[in-house]
């Protein structure tokens, strides 16, 4: 006779911010064993890359794979292109780059532990950190002209310039963020909601996080050295005060302290920027047509993000291919979920930070 | 715990985030990407706009009637599709005259009904373009 008990969670359950199916088999209270389908908001952006847009346009394309990580598709196709064409650009545009692509990343992170919070049952800390995210969001639509869809990058330098009163505003609203976040690790660490009751729960080991490729503040929370802002050239991360940060539990409250200091570092990484950005152009004209392959990695709030761009001397394009850091995750979140109680399946979920329409694409 | 009901009782006089909408009014940001405006006099009709918007929502369609412009030889008209644009202002930065023929303001679109017949009449646009190109 059949011991366990087949649970599903998802394709559409109050815990998940979009659509994901877990299929979990329990014996009792324990999970084990899980299966999991993530292609439910399948577009078919890629295919559409190589057949409808030309590759000028396709920067904007794969800007709508992702709402959260928007910047950070679009700065790694377009870093792609310019690596083909042979394109070198203005140290400023360099610089407004990594300016975007780090308030994406507080306010992504900012999300997640807001919904981090709501999955413990902490509403009011839920709100609280949403509310607090309209301050990040406030400049980036300052910086940019929208909210969402940046459109900020295109090939050869960014689209906007930094005036002196956005950027004494960027200023002012990230003094006030770091305030609060400072407030949040507070609540995190000591509130029994938020820390104790995360203690232990959803652990991944340094030797797993080896084994199944764990990328992302995942893999930092469990104590391996893996960013990709560490590994690159393209920008110049290391000028502007980037330090990789790390926890050795591995558990759910070591990845919410983890995104917590990654917050801190970005807000600092933004305000050397601001006060040290180097004069120039912010755009330079780059001619030619891709040819030939390109690979480009950065880190997106979640992790690696990886772009294979293939073009052939015309303006179309042969191949576009997109490896998001959920996706490589997912044997991880697998391992991750065996052994834990069905219970906090929902919390280990939130703590992930999961993005499906990057995955599905 | 004695903070916690610190914060609480604090918190009672604290002004709400969110705003008491159509009483007040929503700021608009000055720099908001929005909608993009055309200057018929002085658009010399090079169609660069036109080549560089990706989501192509500017189309320059051959009209019976059409503006009267000596550089337009021939005889093509603006069509902008608010509901295709991205407000991307790739247009802009391809337009030899911005500023005087084609411009981003901060306006935002306005929601379309049935009768506005959005995609039917775009879709007749297209398939004009298709046969005069």
């Amino acid at each position: 006779m059949k011991q366990t008990i087949n649970i599903p969670l998802g394709s559409q359950h109050i815990a998940l911010l979009e659509p994901v199916r877990f299929k979990f088999e329990c014996e009792n209270e324990k999970i084990i064993g899980v299966d999991s389908d993530v292609g439910f908001v399948h577009r078919g952006i890629e295919r559409a890359c190589t057949t409808k847009f030309k590759f000028d346009s396709i920067g904007y394309v794969v800007a709508r794979v992702c709402g959260l990580c928007a910047i950070t598709h679009s700065l790694s196709y377009t870093v792609a292109i310019e690596k083909l064409l042979g394109g070198e650009i203005s140290k400023k545009a360099k610089y407004l780059r990594i300016l975007l692509l780090e308030l994406d990343r507080i306010h992504s992170h900012m999300l997640c532990l807001s919904h981090t919070c709501e999955n413990a049952g902490f509403e009011a800390m839920f709100m609280r950190i949403m509310g607090d995210r309209e301050l990040v969001m406030e400049i980036q639509e300052l910086l940019t002209g929208n909210r969402v869809q940046f459109d900020y990058i295109s090939i050869g330098g960014v689209n906007r310039d930094l005036n002196s009163t956005v950027a004494l505003k960027i200023k002012e609203n990230l003094y006030e963020v770091k305030q609060r976040v400072l407030g949040y690790m507070d609540e995190f660490t000591n509130n029994w909601s938020l820390s104790l009751k995360f203690k232990g729960i959803g652990a991944l080991s340094l030797d797993d996080a080896y084994i199944f490729n764990a990328i992302g503040p995942l893999a930092r929370a469990s104590g391996l050295n893996i960013d990709v802002r560490n590994e690159i050239d393209y920008l110049p991360f290391d000028e502007v005060g980037f330090l990789m940060q790390t926890h050795s539990d591995g558990d759910i409250n070591a990845r919410n302290l983890v995104r917590l200091n990654e917050i801190l570092n970005s807000i600092l990484m933004c305000e050397n920027i601001i006060n040290g950005l180097p004069e120039g152009e912010i755009f330079t004209k780059i001619k030619g047509k891709p040819n030939g392959e390109a690979i480009v990695r950065f880190e997106a709030p979640r992790g690696e993000l990886m772009y294979y761009v293939k073009g052939n001397g015309t303006a179309m394009l042969d191949r576009v291919r997109i490896k998001t850091p959920t996706f490589a995750s997912i044997p991880a979140f697998s391992h991750i979920f065996v052994g834990q109680d069905y219970a906090d399946a929902p919390a280990i979920l939130a703590s992930f930070d999961p993005c499906l329409s990057c995955t599905a694409k | 715990m004695f903070s916690s009901f610190a914060k609480a009782f604090t918190n009672l006089f604290k002004t709400p985030q969110t705003i008491d909408y159509p009483l007040t009014p929503i700021e608009q940001e000055k720099e908001h990407r929005g909608l993009i405006e055309y200057g018929q006099e002085a658009c010399i009709y090079c169609l660069k706009c036109e080549k560089a918007c990706p989501p192509g929502a500017i189309l320059f369609v051959p009209v019976e009637n059409p503006p009267e412009n000596e550089k337009n030889k021939k005889g093509l008209k603006y069509h902008y599709n608010p509901y295709l644009c991205i407000y991307c202002s790739e247009c802009v930065r391809a337009c030899p005259k911005p500023d005087e023929a084609l411009w981003q303001s901060n306006k935002k679109s306005l929601p379309a009904t049935k009768e506005d017949r959005v995609n039917e009449s775009w879709f007749e646009l297209e398939r004009l373009k298709k046969q005069t190109d």
